[in-house]
């Protein structure tokens, strides 16, 4: 591949995930909608979301690390999207692989945090302290996750990952071969994704919706970008280790999708989790699921 | 003279110059001077070259001496690099501060001078026997160091040096074994009689040397004394023996354990039939010190303790890294030592630089200081960074090899303790940096200033060692390189920009790249678009209809963790202070008893009797 190819290849996976990601926030909100028997919004709501809070007149900013945080935390996840392999693009996929790509995503956490700390309100500290914790809880089962699937593969090069599963069809996909792997990886991904059981970070009665609470304007509007590729990093990221990734982009867009529905769909049923409940719940049974995994693989 | 000695010899030599240097203020500003001129030197000297020293010594029949080879070479550039640092830090107002409140800038120096030279003259140990001397060199110059600051510093110091005089012991038991059983004290002649040794004998060879040199690694169940040994020095000196001083004993390790007695032979030497050996026995010691450490650090309320915690951990990602031996694992293990140091150097002194302006390091007394102490707060969020090994920073780097190098090995479990370690330092070093910098300004911090440049100038030169050894690992990778052949490993396929490798590779240039690009887009969609930002007062805030005054304290800081504590704040008993403890009341007890005993009897007849006993055991066959 030339050098222009690659870095056109660059330019494009993080537009298309951000397009795919409103689409996945335009299809979390209408499976909230049904279940809550309501109509739901139009198709373009997302991103007229997005340009109503940029274009808000009154942007409050706490200082400059809040103003980098919010750029962190959309950064770090247009570099994430580039070592994701999509069909037809590999992008760097193969320069970085599994594990670098575990803590680039890391990068937005990190960023939002920091941009939240610089508010000063307690509120804000307190979210990020149980949304911190959540991640050492999701992120325990999801390690073994990781390690089980580079294992069985033995790699941890995406593209070949994708590439071994496609190569033997259905029957050698990660979900068939792993499928206790595969159910804590979806344990994991529901709590990675911040969603009901486990938003307690965000707690809107109890600490004001924590991290957002001073986040305005295009701040909020930045999140809003961040929660797009965070839903299409995640339904992504799970199609490649265990549903053989995308062979064309018919059933990569059906995949991610049918990925994304699910936590959606729990998430609409389920109360919020207090956050020791919730480690207590994620180091139970996903680390016990992914652990038997990891053993019948080995 | 080689340049070995003439190495040497200009670190000795410093020893005088720097207590010379210390003592005015404009003298002073030519303390790292000498440091430079060690540095320059040593990067002349080739790391893949062996470097001879004139010197030789024969002793019980053995020729003895020095020499330095790629291992020892890579371990010298932190130590010149963190005393380079830590003399330019000390070198301007914080120095004339620290004499001013009645310390000793010529202790200081002359400790840290010689703390260097010991370092040296270990790394350039090409025996057992001047391995040994080096090693004791190093203990005992490490003193000085940690007592400086006086109050608790003394005590911690003391039990630093008991610990140590204990390793020391196993490391001279280990030595005289290894003379015994070999007839030879020079790696040439004993290394080709260890294969013939029975199991038992190497494996208490083993037991020794790795207990000896995991007292100053701080191993567990040997981590006690090291925290507040580092924590509670003074800044220079903390952030010296903070970054590199521990590192010695993986040096050892690597010598006597990887080199001498070899890997191979380690797995040999079952501990649990079909079960455990005793590498899986070193490398859980090591998860273990991952681990416990780096929560420990977790509940730290004072920052240096805290850090000084989390150095005790990150040598368990030393030790677990070296001990798989593999090309990538044990190149990450390495790697890590000198990420390690720039990173803690940097941390530590950013520490000190705010403790120097606000005179504290409690971390529930401040907050908001980014505002005050912007350089600072960049350069321990960046050291923060390296710390948790997240990319773009060198610490990823290193971190990414161990655990490469853990999942090709097939060691699950081991990968989950090395990743629960790395999230427990962000959570830790999220704490650091928000306690400190982010939330809450307090009133009386209103009008402090950023450190002055003498201190803040080499925290930004070691952040930008960290950044560009973070995208261009290749640059230190082949000095790794040249230690792990110095040492019979295996080197990995690197690079400028990572390692390649057929089972997935990195490539840091790459990855940064696209870091830095996203970091590009998302300030283009931040600056570019929208309306302008209108920048408020910390107290215009939305406190639920309530008013925020200045006088009132509303940072969060304390139990900061509180639902992961609710599920591990039972674990933190103290178990390891209690067993510390008991061994202090046993070693009492039986010291009471033989007084007592001594004295009850009559002191002569004992006297004779022992007498006796050494003569017949001296002449008797």
């Amino acid at each position: 591949m030339s050098i222009t190819e690659l870095l056109l290849e660059l330019v494009l996976m993080p537009i298309v995930a951000f397009v795919i990601g409103l689409f996945m926030v335009l299809m979390m909100r209408r499976i909230g909608a049904r279940l809550q028997r309501r109509v739901g919004p139009p198709v373009f709501q997302p991103l007229y979301d997005i340009v109503k809070l940029y274009g808000k007149r009154t942007q409050v900013s706490h200082g400059l690390m809040h103003d980098i945080g919010i750029v962190m935390a959309v950064g770090g996840y247009v570099a994430a999207e580039t070592l994701l392999p999509m069909p037809g693009m590999n992008g760097i996929a193969e320069k970085g692989g599994l594990i670098a790509l575990l803590y680039v995503i890391m990068i937005p956490s990190l960023g939002l945090a920091l941009g939240v700390g610089q508010c000063a309100n307690p509120n804000g500290s307190i979210g990020i302290s149980r949304a911190l914790t959540a991640m050492l809880a999701y992120d325990i089962p999801f390690v073994i996750v990781i390690f089980g699937v580079a294992w069985h593969f033995g790699t941890t090069n995406l593209v070949e990952i994708i590439a071994l599963q496609q190569a033997g069809g259905i029957a050698t996909w990660g979900a068939v071969e792993m499928p206790l792997l595969a159910i804590a990886g979806l344990f994991g991904m529901q709590a990675m994704l911040g969603k009901q059981p486990f938003e307690i970070y965000v707690a809107p009665a109890e600490i004001a919706t924590g991290p957002m609470v001073e986040m305005g304007g295009k701040y909020l509007g930045g999140l809003f970008v961040m929660q797009c590729f965070q839903l299409y990093t995640a339904a992504v990221l799970y199609v490649t280790l265990f549903l053989g990734g995308g062979e064309n982009w018919l059933f990569f867009l059906i995949k991610i999708f049918a990925v994304v529905a699910i936590p959606m769909s729990i998430a609409f049923l389920f109360p919020r989790y207090r956050t020791e409940d919730l480690v207590g719940l994620l180091w139970k049974w996903p680390v016990m699921a992914a652990l038997i995994g990891v053993a019948l693989v080995m | 003279m080689t340049h070995l000695d003439l190495l040497l010899l200009v670190a000795l030599i410093n020893l005088p110059v720097a207590w010379w240097l210390a003592g005015g203020a404009t003298r002073r500003r030519l303390l790292a001077l000498p440091y430079g001129l060690m540095l320059g030197m040593l990067l002349y000297m080739d790391p893949g070259a062996t470097w001879d020293s004139g010197l030789s010594w024969v002793f019980l029949g053995q020729s003895l001496s020095w020499r330095l080879d790629g291992l020892g070479w890579f371990f010298a550039l932190p130590t010149i690099g963190a005393a380079l640092a830590a003399a330019a830090y000390s070198s301007g107002e914080w120095g004339e501060d620290f004499a001013g409140a009645g310390g000793s800038m010529g202790w200081l120096q002359l400790a840290l001078a010689a703390n260097v030279f010991a370092m040296l003259v270990l790394l350039a140990a090409g025996d057992l026997l001047t391995l040994f001397i080096g090693w004791e060199l190093v203990s005992w110059a490490g003193l000085p160091l940690m007592v400086l600051a006086g109050g608790a510093a003394v005590g911690a110091g003391i039990r630093y040096i008991t610990y140590a005089m204990g390793g020391g012991m196993a490391v001279l038991l280990g030595v005289v074994l290894v003379y015994v059983w070999t007839g030879s004290l020079v790696p040439a002649d004993f290394m080709a009689v260890l294969p013939t040794l029975a199991s038992w004998q190497v494996g208490l060879l083993v037991a020794l040397f790795f207990g000896g040199f995991g007292v100053k690694m701080a191993l567990l169940p040997f981590h006690l004394w090291q925290a507040p040994a580092y924590g509670l020095s003074v800044g220079p000196a903390a952030a010296f023996l903070g970054a590199i001083s521990s590192r010695m004993g993986l040096f050892a390790m690597a010598l006597v354990l990887v080199k001498f007695i070899t890997l191979e032979r380690l797995v040999d030497l079952t501990v649990i039939p079909g079960l455990l050996d005793s590498r899986d026995v070193l490398a859980w010691v090591a998860a273990f010190t991952i681990i416990l450490p780096t929560y420990t650090a977790l509940k730290q309320n004072d920052a240096r303790l805290l850090l000084a915690w989390h150095g005790i951990g990150q040598g368990g990602y030393m030790v677990l890294g070296l001990v798989m031996g593999d090309a990538m694992g044990s190149a990450g293990g390495l790697l890590h030592v000198f990420n390690y140091a720039t990173n803690q150097a940097v941390l530590l002194l950013a520490v000190f630089a705010v403790m120097h302006r606000t005179g504290t390091a409690d971390l529930n007394r401040m907050g908001g200081l980014i505002v005050r102490m912007p350089l600072s707060f960049l350069a321990l969020l960046i050291g923060i960074i390296g710390l948790a090994g997240l990319p773009p920073m060198n610490g990823f780097v290193s971190k990414w090899l161990v655990y490469r190098s853990l999942v090709l090995e097939g060691e699950p479990l081991l990968f989950l303790a090395a990743i629960i370690g790395t999230l427990g330092t962000i959570l830790s070093v999220y704490k650091l940096i928000h306690n400190i910098f982010l939330g809450q300004l307090r009133v009386e911090h209103e009008d402090i200033r950023e450190a002055p440049w003498s201190m803040t100038g080499p925290m930004l030169v070691l952040c930008a060692v960290i950044v560009v050894t973070g995208t261009m690992p290749g640059l230190v990778l082949g000095v790794v390189a040249d230690a792990q052949q110095a040492i019979g490993l295996a080197v990995p396929d690197y690079h400028l920009g990572g390692v390649t490798s057929p089972a997935g590779g990195l490539d840091m240039l790459w990855l940064n790249g696209v870091i830095m690009a996203g970091f590009a887009v998302g300030a283009v969609l931040f600056y570019g678009f929208g309306g302008r930002t209108k920048r408020v007062h910390q107290l215009d805030n939305y406190a639920g209809g309530h008013f925020l005054t200045a006088d009132v304290r509303y940072q969060y800081s304390d139990n900061f963790y509180p639902g992961l504590m609710h599920h591990i704040g039972g674990w933190y008993r103290g178990s390891f202070q209690w067993l510390e403890g008991a061994l202090i009341s046993v070693v009492d007890l039986l010291a009471t008893a033989l007084r007592g005993f001594y004295h009850q009897a009559q002191p002569a007849a004992w006297v004779l009797f022992t007498i006796t006993l050494g003569f017949a055991w001296a002449v008797l066959p």
